[in-house]
Parts: structure tokens; C-alpha cells; sequence
């Protein structure tokens, strides 16, 4: 009864499992749920009994592979391509799903040995259309690469192509066109213009899209018949070999680390020009394109798209990646600094395109390598004022600037702050990146204007003006003349301080420092007039002690002693360079109000004395006019031959 | 990241996130206090910290040397030039290019100074010179991935099947084909810079796709990523340029600190050469001169290591190997007897076929998973080396610049 009972039980599950299954392919679903749920629909016993029990299944199975290999063979012999007939095209693929979904159907049954004979034979059947559509595949991936750049070489005419960098070769051009008349060419709506390079925010459609969506249906049925792997592969180098392609109208060289660091630096610069236009076609333009393409090509199957993808993209990218890290790894002379922020720019501004690109499991890697060699750009361009420093202090005196004018390291120094500075907000973050907590008692200046603490580029660009004028200090020693020492402080001090004024390093020093250098180039103005002028001024002073007795002789004695005095300090001073139209007028009114109502004051006085007053002329060699005029003479504009740049 | 040991001896001096505007100042104040107290303090150290270094050296190849020769008896996966023992290289290199960082940093008054400071950038241009062999490894092993997939393809044609079929071993015959093809392109480029010319996109065959067409070599294989004219056996003679054990003089009036550079670069060197030995790169050639004095504590292992590599690269480049990695031969040994097979095999499968097909399935089942497990780590650490000279060649620059602040 019970063995009866169980017979019943087989007999009815295979039946539920064969109607339902026959349609819609869950016959191996159903009878996995039957064997799930009751020990005695083992799948041997499920399976075993169809082919013996059901022959005339088996007869049906054999008549359906048998008319598939008459219609797949049909195709798989073809001498010519199947897909640029549709109606072809899509028989191919009927015959497929069917030859799938028996395969699929039958598997369970496989332990009966006509089932199984007819299994090997639809493998066999199978392998044959793989290969087939496998080469179809490869096909129209390679003609509608054709048809599109015919399209970009002539249906936009050439001159937007060329904004785009993709200068076609004429050679191959014509090669395309004897290729031409393949693709069901009707309804491509083909690359959008391609726009001004200024503009990346498009999209191209790398194939047309009825070819796309050939490749869909294409992959599908690869990939449902576990030829997923071929397909991909395929896929990928196809693609790969259009990026290169793409890379090399862009003449991006590839160069290793040591053909960059060998590199003359112009032509650097010119290669990196070439890599920023390259990078942002790359992460703007073709990688976004290629994502869409593969999404659309693997429609269904993210795992084997974004696997393709990253086979498609990753030498691309870690190529444009090896240049930047090479370039990060190079020389750390200043001059670079423009470049490498250009680089360093470039990078993170496309940041948001690496991470958008380049999100998923298999492409990560990609996105991290980008971050690292970004941030360490950063590091480059740190080394860069590091090195810039090492400049300042290795910078030797040498020999004096003529006149105490301005210095070539001054000029140097400021003018290419001023414009590192352009990059200001550039600059905060990469120093930002690397700054620990700095105490304030760290950096000289105290608070900042706004009370906040300072920013690390503040504390860095601090430093390096320290650096410089402790520099120029040592410099100035190799006067000997401690007037000539203190114009050649008040002419780098003012240059340096005009300079901050009206730039962003001014912004960023801040008024605090400003006023504070102000105030040294002040202090330098009043030792130059202590160290000078005093001793001149001081010769004319009336105190009581010189109004003793021989007055008049002493009187006599000063004004030699002025004459003397003056003459020396005009020669020595006529030759001094002021370089700035403003501080070298403030600086002769200074002289002059210190010594003309002085000279007029001690005059008068030496006009009192009858015995004096006689013989004046003869005593008085210079009239306050011509002290006037002789201050008014002095320092020069500038110290000839030595205003170069360094 | 390979599981290493460095947090010993990374205590030893400022860590790298440290922010170079602090650090900067500590040097100018340490300037103001005399240079000689620094020097005293750090004396006794020096000492120590060579040792340390020459000892890690000498155990970490000792360590490579001896698991690589019990490896023939034991473990298989240890063997020498396995991907297994290359990351041990790897990681070898890792400590002991740490454990001479400490060495710098640690008496930096000393080491960022004449005369040890030409010492030190002269190592530092050449670790830069690896960047490079770095790069085209890290190529290579793209290659090798590529390998594998083709042969996950015959994995997959002809594993867990119920029945093997002609559909089957076709599938895997062709995957077989691309293999052997991408090998021998791959051969090309390692003997000699080829130049391959590669025209972009259409060759051939537009108008036949017929049934018997094989697109034989549509697996084209990868570009490099460095130019053509590049050559790894030119990078490996530049790096090892000039390299030289230091005289008597040298050692003396270095505190011994030479020793310690010129051990690190020698370890540079074998390092780079034995990726190159076993990885295919465009070029590869392993005639660079080593002079290592036996003196060294390292000595042994390294020079019987290098010996041992050039016999097998004299057994296998016969053959025009395009690497020396255990699981390259492995490659082209199971694609041998898989396309004899495939050849040979008559259909239907006789049961003792089967049986055969099977086990060699199984094989190459298990080499398929040594490589995929294998490659990404190993690639990875190849990352991690590059990164670790750029950071280490960073780091020493700052100082070799700072050093300039006191002059």
C-alpha cells in the first residue's frame, strides 16, 4: 500500500513538473522544491523514471534538437556575416533560446541514457553557436567602431572633430571606408557633435545603438549558456584597443618614471598639457561612455559588466595615473610648482568623476590608486617650498648690490610667492592635508586679523618671509657702511611689503603683518638717518656749553666741521639707490626737515656775531638752497646693472 | 597589505603623518643646541641599529633560502620563485627597507651629513630606478592574470559536467589556442624589445567568418604601460651601476653607516632582479653583475639564491620562458598536456579518458585558484614597494634639505 502510494506520489510531482515546467523552464526548479520538501522525491528517483517511463518524450526531445541542428548549423556554417540581416539574426537567436531552455529543461533527466545522448549532442550544438555568435559579437563590435569613426570624420566635419583631439589618419580612413555597408544602418542615432574641448560634459555613444543592442542580445545568450567568460573577453579587448586608439590621438607618450625624470622640463611641460587634456577626455568623456556601453551591452548582469569595464578601463587609467605619480616623484626645483599644481588640480577635480566611474567592487582599486597619487602631488608641491626654503638659505651674499638697492633673491622670492598665491585656495588644502597641531607660540605674529587660527599655508608662507629676510640680513652685513646696510633693508623690506599689499598674500599674511613690517621698514629709515644724518645735525646743536666764551671761533669751528661732515655724507650717499619714487621723496623732505631749520637756526645765529657776520660768505659754503638742492639729488632710481631678475 | 612586522621598529622615529611644519621647527631648535650633543646621545644606538639592520637582512634570507630548498620536500607552495615565495621576498624587502629607515632617521645628524648624505641620496636614486621595474611587474602580472582567465575558460568548458563532449573539449582547445598564443607573444617581448606592431583594430577577415574560421590570436595580449625602447635588463644594470662593497675608509669615516647602504642597495637589487627573473617583463634579461663579499652575514643565502635562479633561468629560458614563476611553468606545462589531450582524445570518452580528464581538470582546478588567490596580494605588494620607496625617498630628500638649514 505504502510502495503503491509512493509510486503515486513520483508519478504525480514529474507530472506537475513536466506541464508546468515545459513552459516557462522551472520543470529543474519544481522538482528541486519537491525533492527539498519530501525525502521520497529523491532527484534520482524524479529523473530516472522520465526517459524510461516517458519514450515518447524522449522522441520528442530528439525530434526538437535534431530540427535545431538543422537551424543552427544553418548559421554556423553562414560564409557571411548573420547580423546584417535581422530577420536572420533573430531566427539565430530563437533557435538558441530554444536549444537553452531544452538543455536547461532536460539536465534533470540526464542520468537516462537517451536524455543524456541528446544532452551531448545539444552541448555539442551549443558550443558551435557560441563560437559563431562569439565571432558575430567581435564583429559588429569592430565594424560599428568603423561606421562611428566615419561618422566623426566626415558627418561632423572635421574641424569639431579635431576640438576633440581625435586628428583621424587619413590611412585608416580609407581603409574604413572600403568596409563600410554592414550594421542594420538605419536608425544609428549616432555620436552627438562633438563640442569645444571646454565643454567635457558629453557623453558619446561609442557604437551605434542598434549594434548596442545587438551585443545585448548577443550577451545575454552567452552569458545564460555560461559562455559569459569568452564573451567578456572579448568585449574588453575590443574596447581596450579603442582606448588606446583614443589615447594616441590624444599623443599621450607612454613614459616610464625615469624617461619623465630625464625629461627636459619644457618638454614636460608640454607632455603635462597634454596629459590634462587627456585625463579629462578620459574621466569626463570616454570612461563615462564606456560605463554606459557596457551597462547597456550587459544589460542584466552588473557582475559581468562592471568585471568588462574594469578590463576595458584599467590600463588606460593607471597609464594616465603612472605619468602623474612620475611627475609627483620629480624634481622639486621651484619652477615646477605651476605645472604640478595644474596636475594637482586636474586630479581633484576630477575626483568626483573617479568616484563616480569607478565605484564598483572590481574598479575600486582604480579610484584608491587615483586618491594616493593625488595626495601625494600634494606631498610633491610641499617638497617644492621645502626646496624653495633650502634656496633662500643656501642663498650666499656674494657681492653687494650697488647703492644698497633692491636684491635679485628679493624680487625673485616675492614675485613667485605673489603668484603662487594665484592657487591660494589650492595651496590651503594641500597644506591643510599634512598639518598636525601647531602651537600658537609657533608661528610669529600672534593672532590672526579675524582671531581664528592660522591656516597652515598662513604659517608656511610666514616662514618662508622669515627665511628671507634673515637671509637678506646676512646680506646686508657685507656693507660696510651701516647707512648703505640700512637702505638695502628699507628697499627689500619696502619691495617686500608693497609687494604683499595689494595681493592675495596680503590677504592671506594679513594686516597684522603688514603693519608690523611697515613698521621695520621704518625702523631701517631710522637708523639710516641716525647712523647718517645725525652726526651732520648734531654738529649744528646750540646748547648752552657752546655758549661760553669763544663762541664765535667755535660757531667758526662748527660750520667747518658741518661742511666736512656733509660733503662726506653726500658723496657716499649720492651714489644710494631708492627704487621707490615715494619713499625717495619721503626720505629727502625727511632729510631735509632734519637739516634745513637747523642750518637756517645755526646760520642766524652765526649772523649775530659782528665779527662773523663780516667774513660769512667767506665761511658759508653751502646756503640753505644749496643743501636743498644737493638733498634733493640724492639717491638714485635705481642701482644700474644689478635690477635683474634672478 | 601582507601581514608584516614593522611596527618594532617604526617607533623608533617620527611617524609620517607628523606634520613637516613641526617637524621642521624641532630641527631648528635642536640646531640651536650643539650638534655634538646630538651626536653623543645617538652614538651608542648607531651601533645597535646597524646591527639590527645587517641581522634582519641576514635572517630574512636565511628565511627565503631555507624554506625555498626544504620546499622540494615539503610544502610545494613555498618553492623557490612560487608566487607564495615571492611575496615572501617582498615582504623581506618591506622590513629590511623599514628596519633601514630606522637606521636614517634615527641618526639623522649623522646620516644627512657628509660624507654619508651622497651615500644615501645615491640609494635613493637608485630605488627610484625600481619604481620603474616596479611598474612593468606590476604589468607582468597583469599578463598572468590574463592567463588565468583563459584558463578558467577550460576550467569551465570542461569542469562539472555531467558528460564531456566534443562541444566541451573544443571550447577548451580554443581557450587553449589564445593561451598558447598570448604565451608566445608574451615571449617575444621578454627576450627581445620587440616591436610588435600593433595596428589598431581591423585586421583580417572581413568577409569571411565561416565555420571553420578560428580567430587564432584575437586574445591580444595586453600593452605595457611603458614605452617600447624600455628594458628591464637595462633597468636592473642601472640600478646596479657603480654598485660596490665600501672601502676600509669609507667604513670608518661613515661610522659604518656605508655598510648599512651599501647592504640595503645590494638587497634592492637582488630583490628587482629576482621579480624581473620570475615575471614577465618586456625584456628581461638577468646579466647584472652581483659582487657580494662574502663577509656580509647575508651573503650566503643571497649569493646561493642568485645561483640557484640562474640555473633555473639557464634551464627554462632555454625554452624561452617568459618568467621563471613556479606556476608560469605550471601554465604552460598543463596547457601542453591539455592540448596533447585534446588532440589526441577520441570521441565518445572512453571511461579511462574520463577519469584522466578529470584528474588533470582537477589540477588545474587547484593551480586556477592558487593564481587568483595569489595574484591580487601579490600585486598589492608590488604597489606597496613602490609606495614604500617613493614615502622612503620622500622622507629622506626633507632631510637631506633640512640638513642644508644648519650649512
Amino acid at each position: 500500500m505504502a510502495e503503491n502510494g509512493e509510486e503515486k506520489w513520483v508519478a504525480v510531482a514529474r507530472h506537475i513538473a513536466k506541464t508546468l515546467g515545459r513552459n516557462d523552464t522551472m520543470a529543474d526548479d519544481i522538482l528541486q522544491i519537491f525533492s527539498n520538501f519530501d525525502g521520497r522525491f529523491s532527484r534520482e528517483k524524479l529523473s530516472e523514471k522520465v526517459g524510461e517511463e516517458d519514450p515518447r518524450a524522449c522522441a520528442a526531445l530528439e525530434q526538437t534538437i535534431k530540427a535545431l541542428e538543422r537551424q543552427i548549423s544553418q548559421y554556423v556554417t553562414a560564409d557571411h556575416p548573420i547580423w546584417v540581416d535581422s530577420a536572420d539574426s533573430s531566427a539565430f537567436l530563437d533557435a538558441i533560446d530554444e536549444l537553452i531552455s531544452t538543455i536547461r529543461d532536460w539536465t534533470p533527466m540526464a542520468g537516462d541514457k537517451i536524455v543524456g545522448a541528446c544532452l551531448v549532442r545539444a552541448e555539442d550544438l551549443m558550443q558551435q553557436a557560441m563560437f559563431r555568435v562569439e565571432d558575430e559579437f567581435r564583429l559588429l563590435m569592430e565594424r560599428g567602431g568603423e561606421s562611428l569613426e566615419l561618422s566623426r570624420a566626415y558627418g561632423n566635419g572635421g574641424e569639431s572633430a579635431g576640438n576633440l583631439s581625435f586628428d583621424s589618419d587619413d590611412e585608416e580612413e580609407e581603409e574604413a571606408v572600403g568596409g563600410v555597408g554592414i550594421g542594420n544602418g538605419e536608425d544609428h542615432d549616432r555620436i552627438p557633435t562633438a563640442r569645444p574641448i571646454t565643454d567635457y560634459d558629453i557623453v558619446i555613444d561609442a557604437l551605434p545603438s542598434g549594434t548596442i543592442n545587438d551585443l545585448h542580445e548577443i550577451a545575454k545568450r552567452m552569458v545564460v549558456a555560461r559562455f559569459g567568460k569568452e564573451c567578456s573577453h572579448v568585449y574588453s579587448s575590443c574596447r581596450r584597443e579603442f582606448l588606446e586608439e583614443s589615447f594616441s590621438r590624444l599623443r599621450l607618450q607612454k613614459l616610464s618614471n625615469e624617461e619623465v625624470q630625464k625629461m627636459a622640463w619644457q618638454d614636460l611641460e608640454d607632455e603635462i598639457e597634454r596629459w590634462i587634456k587627456a585625463a579629462n577626455v578620459a574621466l569626463r568623456i570616454l570612461f563615462p561612455s564606456e560605463r554606459r556601453l557596457c551597462d547597456r551591452v550587459f544589460f542584466g548582469f552588473s557582475s559581468a559588466a562592471d568585471l568588462s569595464f574594469m578590463e576595458v578601463c584599467r590600463g588606460s587609467t593607471i597609464r594616465l595615473l603612472n605619468f602623474a605619480d612620475a611627475v609627483a616623484i620629480g624634481s622639486r626645483s621651484p619652477e615646477r610648482l605651476f605645472k604640478i599644481l595644474d596636475v594637482f588640480e586636474t586630479l581633484r577635480d576630477l575626483m568626483p568623476e573617479f568616484e563616480s566611474v569607478f565605484s564598483d567592487q572590481y574598479c575600486l582599486f582604480l579610484r584608491n590608486e587615483a586618491i594616493t597619487i593625488w595626495k601625494r602631488l600634494g606631498e610633491a608641491i610641499r617638497g617644492i617650498f621645502m626646496e624653495l626654503e633650502n634656496l633662500i638659505n643656501r642663498d650666499p651674499p656674494k657681492g653687494p648690490v650697488p647703492g644698497g638697492g633692491l636684491h635679485p633673491i628679493t624680487r625673485y622670492v616675492m614675485n613667485y610667492l605673489r603668484a603662487a598665491c594665484r592657487s591660494r585656495q589650492t595651496l590651503e588644502q594641500i597644506f591643510e592635508e599634512n598639518a598636525g597641531p601647531l602651537p600658537s607660540k609657533d608661528y610669529p605674529g600672534g593672532k590672526l586679523d579675524d582671531g581664528g587660527s592660522p591656516s597652515s599655508l598662513f604659517v608656511q608662507m610666514v616662514w618662508i618671509m622669515e627665511l628671507l629676510e634673515t637671509n637678506l640680513e646676512a646680506k646686508s652685513k657685507v656693507y660696510k657702511d651701516p647707512a648703505l646696510c640700512s637702505v638695502f633693508m628699507m628697499n627689500n623690506g619696502r619691495y617686500i611689503v608693497h609687494k604683499v599689499k595689494d595681493s592675495e598674500l596680503g590677504s592671506l599674511l594679513g594686516e597684522e603683518w603688514i603693519r608690523k613690517h611697515t613698521a621695520k621698514v621704518r625702523q631701517h629709515q631710522a637708523n639710516y638717518q641716525r647712523s647718517s644724518w645725525n652726526k651732520v645735525v648734531g654738529v649744528l646743536k646750540l646748547d648752552n656749553a657752546s655758549l661760553g666764551p669763544h663762541v664765535a671761533a667755535k660757531l667758526k669751528e662748527k660750520l667747518k666741521l658741518f661742511n666736512q661732515y656733509f660733503e662726506e655724507v653726500y658723496k657716499t650717499q649720492s651714489t644710494l639707490v631708492i627704487f621707490d619714487d615715494q619713499m625717495r621723496e619721503d626720505l629727502r623732505n625727511l632729510v631735509n626737515q632734519l637739516l634745513l631749520p637747523a642750518y637756517r637756526t645755526f646760520i642766524g645765529r652765526l649772523q649775530s656775531f659782528p665779527e662773523i657776520g663780516r667774513s660769512l660768505d667767506k665761511h658759508i659754503k653751502y646756503g640753505p638752497e644749496d643743501i636743498e638742492a644737493r638733498i634733493n639729488d640724492l639717491f638714485r632710481r635705481s642701482g644700474g646693472s644689478s635690477g635683474g631678475r634672478k | 597589505m601582507p601581514a608584516t612586522d614593522f611596527q618594532g621598529s617604526a617607533s623608533g622615529f617620527p611617524s609620517f603623518g607628523r606634520s613637516i611644519l613641526s617637524f621642521r621647527r624641532d630641527q631648528i631648535h635642536s640646531m640651536e643646541t650643539p650638534i655634538n650633543h646630538h651626536h653623543h646621545e645617538s652614538a651608542g644606538n648607531l651601533e645597535a641599529d646597524l646591527n639590527s639592520f645587517q641581522k634582519q637582512v641576514a635572517d630574512r634570507f636565511h628565511d627565503l633560502w631555507s624554506s625555498s630548498s626544504a620546499a622540494a620536500a615539503s610544502t610545494a607552495s613555498e618553492h623557490l620563485l612560487s608566487v607564495v615565495w615571492i611575496r615572501k621576498l617582498l615582504d623581506a624587502f618591506l622590513c629590511c627597507q623599514e628596519e633601514f629607515r630606522a637606521v636614517l632617521f634615527n641618526n639623522g645628524s649623522l646620516v644627512f651629513r657628509p660624507p654619508v648624505d651622497r651615500m644615501v641620496s645615491d640609494y635613493f636614486e637608485r630605488s627610484v630606478k625600481a619604481l620603474d621595474v616596479c611598474n612593468a611587474i606590476r604589468d607582468g602580472i597583469e599578463q598572468i592574470r590574463q592567463w588565468h582567465k583563459l584558463l578558467e575558460i577550460v576550467l569551465c568548458a570542461l569542469d562539472n559536467q555531467r558528460s564531456l563532449g566534443e562541444g566541451q573539449f573544443r571550447r577548451a582547445k580554443k581557450a587553449l589556442i589564445d593561451l598558447a598564443i598570448a604565451m608566445l607573444d608574451e615571449k617575444d617581448s621578454s627576450t627581445t624589445v620587440a616591436h610588435r606592431n600593433r595596428s589598431f583594430g581591423r585586421h583580417n577577415n572581413s568577409s569571411s567568418a565561416g565555420r571553420d574560421h578560428r580567430h587564432v590570436g584575437h586574445f591580444r595580449s595586453l600593452s605595457w604601460s611603458v614605452s617600447r625602447s624600455w628594458s628591464a635588463a637595462r633597468q636592473l644594470q642601472a640600478i646596479g651601476n657603480n654598485l660596490a662593497a665600501p672601502r676600509t675608509n669609507e667604513i670608518v669615516a661613515t661610522n659604518g653607516i656605508a655598510l648599512a647602504v651599501f647592504t640595503m642597495n645590494t638587497v634592492l637589487l637582488f630583490v628587482m632582479w629576482a621579480l624581473v627573473a620570475a615575471i614577465p617583463c618586456q625584456d628581461r634579461g638577468l646579466q647584472v653583475h652581483f659582487s657580494i663579499p662574502r663577509s656580509f652575514s647575508w651573503a650566503m643565502p643571497m649569493i646561493s639564491l642568485h645561483e640557484r635562479i640562474l640555473e633555473e633561468s639557464k634551464r627554462r629560458d632555454r625554452k624561452n620562458a617568459c618568467g621563471l614563476l613556479t606556476e608560469i611553468r605550471q601554465i604552460e606545462k598543463f596547457s601542453r598536456v591539455m592540448s596533447e589531450l585534446t588532440d589526441s582524445v577520441q570521441f565518445p570518452l572512453m571511461e579511462d579518458k574520463e577519469v584522466e580528464v578529470r584528474q588533470i581538470v582537477k589540477e588545474l582546478s587547484q593551480l586556477c585558484d592558487t593564481i587568483k588567490d595569489g595574484l591580487d596580494p601579490l600585486e598589492r605588494q608590488v604597489r606597496e614597494v613602490f609606495h614604500r620607496i617613493v614615502r622612503s625617498r620622500t622622507e629622506g630628500l626633507d632631510s637631506l634639505g633640512r640638513a642644508y638649514h644648519n650649512d
